[in-house]
């Protein structure tokens, strides 16, 4: 009942047309930036800072929310459209969303991404309302040799990624490992694989890797093709732009595994929307009965990872505002701001500010809803990109690739790593690598590795603990069981054969 | 010293003079080594408010993030950026301590112009509220029972987390385990969780994990106590004679700019650390008014590097300068 009380409380603020107004202004915004590749939310809420003075703390809170959350809806579309993940969370998004819009079916994609964002945008704020402190304690339990076993459940899943052939897939997962490790190291200060480079030193961004391999390495096969392609086949006509009921029934799964599971490692403040996202995708395809279609363009392979980096963002809110701790980026200046307005984040801040919080989870719904209407309009409007000839669509690519990656950093040695690894993506496409482990690898490579050397540094260098801790145990079991999928599959052919 | 005072009072008499001598004429660039949300970004962002709001500055402060390098693309852009009159950098203690250890790091706050030494940020040694220590006596003889068997969560090996660490080992003679977080947040969650044992913490970080009951403060590590925390003890206090390690954060310009630009900004800076606005952001981050002009900056600079060097030398990380 002191839910139901706080909830009303929160919806008669949140519904305040000042509120209602800054919600808006924050889902919009948003959107735009998770549309754009490279501007961040983090950025984006770090520059709106001085603003916030001039508003009460909840419509800013409930504004800069809107932007966190908004963006995730955004980052799906450049993924989709043009093979150029708008965000790190959208990573995994390309992988369909690009064949099925290759296929005719931007629309489609665009629609399960919007509605599966919003299933799980909203399972995200149920969760944060409901089971917050709860799970608060839950994530404390979690620590390095967990996220150990977290990790090596997402690296298992290179399993999943792989195309035909398993030796290239764990070839270029290796690479990507390899990739996670050029950098400081943390525990040492040393420099590992820098070459004496200033660049280097902070490692290399996986969204540059990401983007150079995905999009300039599409664009660099296409182009090679003696006759431009023929711009993509758009189907006419609203209802034919949007996603099919036999696509909504495919992805009923996927829209409530993605939004759990996204949820609940959103609440561990050391794993992250991108690691949600591949797992979620993973989990979609190891369950799927037409496994063997996944990256062909199934609809499940985008509402699985678009549901789950949605519903991330209410578990990331949970230790945020529960503890006071940050999990990400974004979080961090959430918390920052929270503190320059005057409030004290921490174990008693929802106790202390109870119509902050309630106004601000009240927002969250709303803010969902308005989502939802702001994005399944522009479906049709964003679909008809993909009409324009390939001399037009190759040189738009480029250019949001090469924007997206220097506003992340300002830097021209960035832009030059997106050349190197544009190269390296159509070689790999030319050689039939996948990319998907090279990017799996690169993401999970550098916290996998932190989490093993702090979990060896707990047990003073055994590697019992890994085993000896209840949660990793089972994590790492798990590991081992997708590792063992192919093996089982293998074998059941081999018995089909027997018996026929 | 008759001369300083004499030039702070021609400072004051023909501060207009001064401005003529040089005045901003476009948006103030100011370069940190963090991306928004860290420590520098947003002391940055907050002085750029401050000053907006005080009206010390006829143009607008821009923050720009130069993350990366570990710290060291920072610096190195402010020394490709000499001469140039519209660019300032927030330094802190890693500007110092990275080029020390990292060879590619060549960057110093020597080769910068200083400016101003801004803020000093204690930290609090704290524990979980049910940890068996009520002193931190209580812990350093815990660990020396058993040695490397307790642990400390923090920061990089370069941070004021290990070196607090190197200085309480050295003078206790007990040795506990230092495991390096990237986060803050993660740092405080292996504390809450039970994972690590101690933890130096910023004390606006602590105060609410303490009144909530989920952690005790053992010490500060500061030169004497801090208002929001009368009754814990400083380190010197608690019987441990190390130097109490401060954050140091503060301002510099890119090299080769005339004499009459750095009296210039001195002058803003100095204007900014006597404001209501800034004695209330100390107040409120629980940070100690460092304020040192350019000259004093300077010195600073040799004896902090100093000490730095030797303590990171004994901790057995590589030095390279």
């Amino acid at each position: 009942m002191e839910i139901f009380g706080g909830l009303l409380q929160g919806f008669a603020l949140a519904l305040q047309p000042v509120n209602l107004f800054w919600c808006f202004v924050g889902v919009f915004l948003g959107t735009i930036v998770g549309i754009m590749p490279g501007l961040g939310p983090p950025a984006t809420i770090a520059m709106l800072l001085p603003l916030t003075f001039l508003m009460s703390p909840a419509s800013a809170m409930i504004m800069l929310a809107g932007i966190y959350y908004g963006a995730k809806y955004g980052g799906s579309t450049t993924s989709i459209l043009l093979n150029v993940p708008g965000e790190s969370a959208s990573v995994v998004t390309c992988l369909d969303g690009y064949q099925m819009a290759r296929k005719g079916r931007a629309g489609a994609a665009l629609g399960i991404a919007a509605i599966a964002s919003f299933i799980a945008g909203t399972v995200g704020v149920l969760g944060l309302m409901l089971v917050a402190p709860p799970l608060a304690r839950f994530a404390l339990a979690f620590s390095s040799p967990e996220y150990f076993g977290l990790m090596a459940l997402g690296l298992a899943m290179v399993v999943l990624l792989a195309g035909r052939s398993m030796v290239k897939a764990l070839l270029a997962m290796l690479l990507g490992l390899w990739l996670a490790g050029i950098g400081t190291d943390l525990f040492s200060s040393e420099s590992r694989f820098t070459f004496g480079s200033l660049e280097l030193l902070s490692g290399i961004d996986f969204v540059v890797v990401a983007i150079g391999v995905f999009a300039i390495g599409e664009v660099l096969a296409n182009m090679e093709e003696a006759t431009p392609a023929e711009p993509l086949p758009i189907p006419k006509g609203l209802r034919n732009l949007l996603p099919t009921l036999q696509d909504l029934k495919d992805c009923r799964f996927a829209f409530a595994q993605g939004s759990v599971l996204g949820f609940v490692i959103g609440v561990l403040p050391g794993a992250g929307s991108t690691i949600a996202s591949f797992i979620s995708y993973g989990v979609e395809k190891a369950f799927s009965r037409r496994r063997e279609q996944f990256g062909t363009g199934v609809v499940e392979g985008v509402a699985a990872p678009e549901g789950a980096n949605n519903s991330e963002t209410g578990g990331a809110l949970v230790p945020l505002l529960t503890l006071g701790i940050p999990g990400s980026g974004t979080t961090a200046i959430l918390l920052a701001a929270l503190v320059l307005w005057g409030f004290k984040p921490g174990p008693l801040f929802i106790a202390d500010n109870p119509s902050l919080f309630w106004s601000l989870v009240a927002s969250m719904y709303i803010g969902n809803v308005m989502l939802l209407v702001l994005n399944l309009p522009l479906v049709p409007i964003f679909a008809q990109v993909l009409r324009a000839p390939a001399y037009v669509l190759f040189p738009i690519i480029l250019g949001v690739s090469i924007v997206g990656v220097y506003t992340t950093s300002s830097s021209m040695f960035d832009v030059a790593c997106l050349a190197a690894f544009g190269l390296l993506g159509y070689l790999m496409r030319k050689l039939d690598y996948p990319s998907a482990p090279l990017i799996l690898g690169l993401v999970l490579g550098g916290a996998m590795e932190r989490a093993l050397r702090q979990s060896l540094m707990m047990s003073d260098g055994s590697l019992t603990i890994l085993v000896a801790r209840p949660i990793s145990a089972v994590m790492l079991s798990f590991a081992l069981l997708i590792l063992l999928i192919p093996v089982f599959s293998k074998a059941n052919a081999w018995r089909q054969k027997l018996l026929s | 010293m008759a001369p300083k005072i004499a030039f702070l009072i021609a400072l004051s008499l023909a501060g207009s003079a001064f401005a003529q001598g040089f005045k901003p004429t476009r948006t103030v660039e100011v370069v940190v080594h963090t991306g928004p949300g860290g420590g520098s970004d947003l002391l940055a962002r907050a002085v750029a408010t401050m000053i907006e709001k005080e009206k010390l500055l006829p143009v607008r402060m821009q923050v720009v993030n130069k993350a990366g390098g570990g710290g060291a693309v920072a610096p190195a852009y402010l020394a490709e950026k000499a001469g140039d009159p519209h660019t300032l950098g927030f330094f802190t203690g890693v500007w110092l301590t990275n080029p020390i250890t990292t060879d590619a790091a060549k960057v110093t706050l020597k080769d910068l112009t200083p400016i101003a030494r801004l803020v000093l940020e204690p930290a609090l040694i704290a524990v979980k509220a049910d940890a068996p220590y009520k002193t931190l006596s209580d812990f350093t003889t815990a660990a020396k029972e058993k040695p490397g068997q307790l642990k400390q969560s923090g920061g990089s090996v370069t941070s004021r987390d290990n070196v607090v660490r190197q200085l309480l080992q050295r003078s206790s003679s007990a040795r506990w385990a230092f495991i390096s977080f990237p986060g803050g947040g993660e740092r405080i969650a292996a504390l809450l969780g039970g994972h690590v044992n101690m933890m130096v913490i910023e004390p606006a970080e602590a105060g609410e994990h303490i009144r909530a009951g989920n952690m005790r403060v053992l010490a500060q590590v500061s030169e004497r106590r801090l208002s929001g925390f009368p009754n814990v003890p400083t380190l010197k206090e608690a019987g441990f004679d190390v130097p109490a390690v401060p954050q140091v954060r503060g301002v510099v310009a890119p090299p080769g700019i005339p004499p009459a630009n750095v009296a210039y900004w001195e002058d803003v800076f100095r204007r900014l650390t006597r404001t209501a606005s800034w004695k209330k952001y100390l107040d409120d981050n629980q940070f100690e008014d460092g304020y040192q002009n350019a000259a004093d900056l300077s010195k600073f600079y040799d004896d902090f590097t100093g000490t730095m060097r030797g303590i990171l030398q004994e901790a057995g990380v590589k030095i390279v300068r």
